[in-house]
This record gives C-alpha cells, sequence and structure tokens, in this order.
C-alpha cells in the first residue's frame, strides 16, 4: 500500500512522526471534509475512498474539478499559506483519512526534508491539473469536445488506454459529468445518446466501453 | 535604481523582499553554485507548453507572462509573474512536460538552474524546499481563481435585463 503514495513511502524516522500527529479518520458516503472559504484548520490525507473537488459560484452553480484518489493530500494549499481552502471536499465514497492539524504539519514540513520535497512534488501535480483544467474550460470550443476529452482521459487508466476497446467505470452521474465539463445534465444526456447512436461508445451497466477511440479522438481535438 | 544584476545572490540588495530569494547566507551560496545568470530580451519564450522541462528559471528582474494555449492558437493569460517568481517549476519538480508558456514581456534577467541541479539543492536545502512549497501554493491559488472565472464566470456576471 504504502509504495506511490504520499507520505506513506517516508524513511521511518518521517513516518514515525507522521504517526504521531495525524488523526485516522472514518466518514460515511457524502461528508463534507471542508468547504471552500472556510479557514484552513489542517491538510486530510486520502487512504480509501474517493472524493470529490469542486468549486461553487454564487448562484450556486458547481464546477467539479478533480475526483481525487487514495494517496492526494486534501486542502494542501490552503493549508501550507493560510488562505481559506478554495475548493470543497466531499467523500463519494465510505473514505478512511488522515487528518493532520495546521500547526502540527507546518512543523512536520520543517523537520522533515523528504516530506518537505513530497508536498512540492504533489503541489507541482495539483498546479498542472489546475492548468489543464483551465485551457478546457476556457479554450475548448464545444461541450462534445470536452466530455471526449474527459472519456480519453478516464479510459486511459488502468492500463486500458493501449487496448482496442477501453473500457471505463462511470462513476458519476450525468449531473456530475455536467459539473466537470462545465455544461447542463441536459447536455451530457444528449452527448452521451449520440455517441451511442453513433456507434462510438457502448453502455453495459455502469461499464462504458469505447468501442470507436478514433472517432473519440477526433472529437476531443476539434478545438 | 537598485538592481538585481549583481553576479551572487548573496550580494543582492533585493533579496529580502523577493519570494523565492529570501533564504540563509549557506543557502543562496550553494545555489550560486547552481544557477547560470542570463539576460533574457522581451518577447523571448522561456519555454512553451507541451516542452519537456529541462530547468527552471528564477525571475530576477522584469516581467513574464503564463499563460495557456489551444490547439488553434487561442491564448489564455493564467498570470503575470514578477520578480522573486521561479518558472517552470510545477512542470521540473513533477518530471511531466510543461502545461504553460512563458513569455517575457519586459527585458529581463533571469537565473537559470538545470532540472537535475534543483531537485538535489532543493533535497539538500531545506528553507529553499519550504520556500518552494510557499511558491507552489501561491501559484495555486491564483491558479484555482482563474479555474473559478473562466469555468464559472459566465454565472457569476449579473444578467443583463433582456427587456
Amino acid at each position: 500500500m504504502r509504495a506511490d503514495r504520499i507520505f506513506c513511502d517516508l524513511p521511518t524516522l518521517a513516518l514515525q512522526a507522521f504517526e504521531s500527529i495525524k488523526y485516522a479518520t472514518a466518514y460515511p458516503k457524502g461528508a463534507v471534509l471542508f468547504v471552500e472559504g472556510q479557514a484552513p484548520r489542517g491538510i486530510f490525507v486520502l487512504c480509501k475512498g474517493r472524493v470529490k473537488l469542486s468549486i461553487c459560484a454564487t448562484d450556486g452553480k458547481t464546477l467539479i474539478l478533480k475526483i481525487a484518489e487514495p494517496g492526494e493530500v486534501l486542502g494542501l494549499s490552503a493549508t501550507v499559506s493560510g488562505k481559506p481552502y478554495e475548493l470543497t471536499a466531499e467523500t463519494i465514497d465510505p473514505c478512511q483519512v488522515n487528518f493532520v492539524k495546521r500547526e502540527d504539519f507546518l512543523r512536520f514540513l520543517r523537520d522533515h526534508a523528504d516530506a518537505c520535497f513530497k508536498v512540492a512534488e504533489q503541489l507541482s501535480d495539483k498546479y498542472n491539473n489546475a492548468c489543464h483544467e483551465v485551457r478546457s474550460l476556457g479554450l475548448s470550443h464545444s461541450a462534445g469536445e470536452k466530455l471526449a476529452r474527459l472519456l480519453l482521459e478516464w479510459s486511459s487508466k488502468n492500463g486500458e488506454a493501449a487496448k482496442q476497446e477501453p473500457r471505463l467505470k462511470l462513476a458519476l452521474t450525468h449531473e456530475e459529468i455536467a459539473q466537470m465539463i462545465g455544461t447542463s445534465r441536459e447536455t451530457v444526456t444528449r452527448l452521451f445518446a449520440d455517441l451511442k447512436k453513433r456507434q462510438i461508445v457502448q453502455a453495459k451497466g455502469s461499464t462504458l466501453v469505447i468501442r470507436n477511440k478514433i472517432a473519440l479522438r477526433s472529437m476531443a481535438t476539434s478545438g | 535604481m537598485e538592481t538585481a544584476m549583481t553576479q551572487s545572490c548573496r550580494d543582492c540588495a533585493l533579496r529580502s523582499d523577493r519570494l523565492f530569494c529570501d533564504l540563509p547566507a549557506d543557502t543562496l551560496a550553494a545555489f550560486d553554485e547552481v544557477k547560470n545568470s542570463a539576460p533574457v530580451t522581451r518577447g523571448t519564450l522561456l519555454f512553451r507548453e507541451g516542452q519537456p522541462a529541462r530547468g527552471v528559471f528564477v525571475l530576477c528582474e522584469g516581467r513574464v507572462r503564463v499563460s495557456v494555449c489551444s490547439e488553434s492558437g487561442k491564448r489564455l493569460t493564467l498570470r503575470t509573474a514578477g520578480p522573486g517568481e521561479v518558472m517552470g517549476l510545477s512542470a521540473a519538480l513533477s518530471g511531466t512536460p510543461h502545461e504553460v508558456t512563458a513569455e517575457a514581456i519586459d527585458n529581463c534577467q533571469v537565473a537559470m538552474v538545470k532540472r537535475k541541479d534543483l531537485l538535489r539543492f532543493l533535497r539538500e536545502h531545506r528553507e529553499a524546499c519550504l520556500q518552494v512549497v510557499n511558491l507552489l501554493s501561491q501559484d495555486l491559488h491564483v491558479a484555482y481563481d482563474r479555474v473559478r472565472s473562466v469555468g464559472l464566470g459566465r454565472s457569476r456576471r449579473p444578467r443583463m435585463m433582456s427587456a
């Protein structure tokens, strides 16, 4: 379990220090870890389950930035900078989380160079992801293009990318997918119906089979 | 006018005001060892999105525009960076191609550090690593603000009276 996960593959000394400041907590599905705009209390290291990260407009419109997977640290930049949480984090599975208080975490970073380096790496990934998001939201032309990109991205995980007809598990509702690409639920439903009609994708329960990768790719790069 | 053109970071009069540069003397001495100072003329691209990350550029003087670009050439500015900021940090740390394009919009002075040297420097100098964590957190805040304004901007603008 430890490999590849931030903080989980630290040297023993740092790991022991981390053990002493963390609070292991279990959350049910649908629990809110923190809300955008709140003062940062600390970081949440996701050990098990997935968490939806979103930002909200004043009129209540929501944009999902990412579905965080185990190993990711949530609330990191706010905890480091002391600025309010930038995002809202809500569990979409029953989750296991290690919480670390802000003061403890800042001291831990100062004392353990390895951990500090890991945090820098993780912040870099988050930054890359945010830039990617700005590009996709700001410069893509159509909702169809964005949906095609999203499906290709999801299908590139778990070694499915190399397959002729990659499969992916649709863990999100049409509403949530709409919030990921900044469009309406109706548009997503219409786009899926169209993709199925053109035999580009095929649904088998909650599994989606991409039957025509080339067509999907050309949709994704039409911008 | 004071400038940040001095060869050694330790002698730079401006470093205490600058994000990355406010470091202990021994850390700065080590940084002097790995950096290469160079002038950059206005309009020069420090790097372009999609390019592999070869290293970082610490901005000593001048401003740099950080932007993203679509395949059709449409450009969206993420932010304008000023002295003391580090360009190309996230790509260098994660070892992925640059997600953004950085273009000098003034005549700039930069300190270049190769990726390999940077990684070693950060591992050996905790203060610098903490500084980098702070810088990245700030960059991330700005990027999230951009996501918010680009992704939700339309819904935030008050609706115009249609009748």
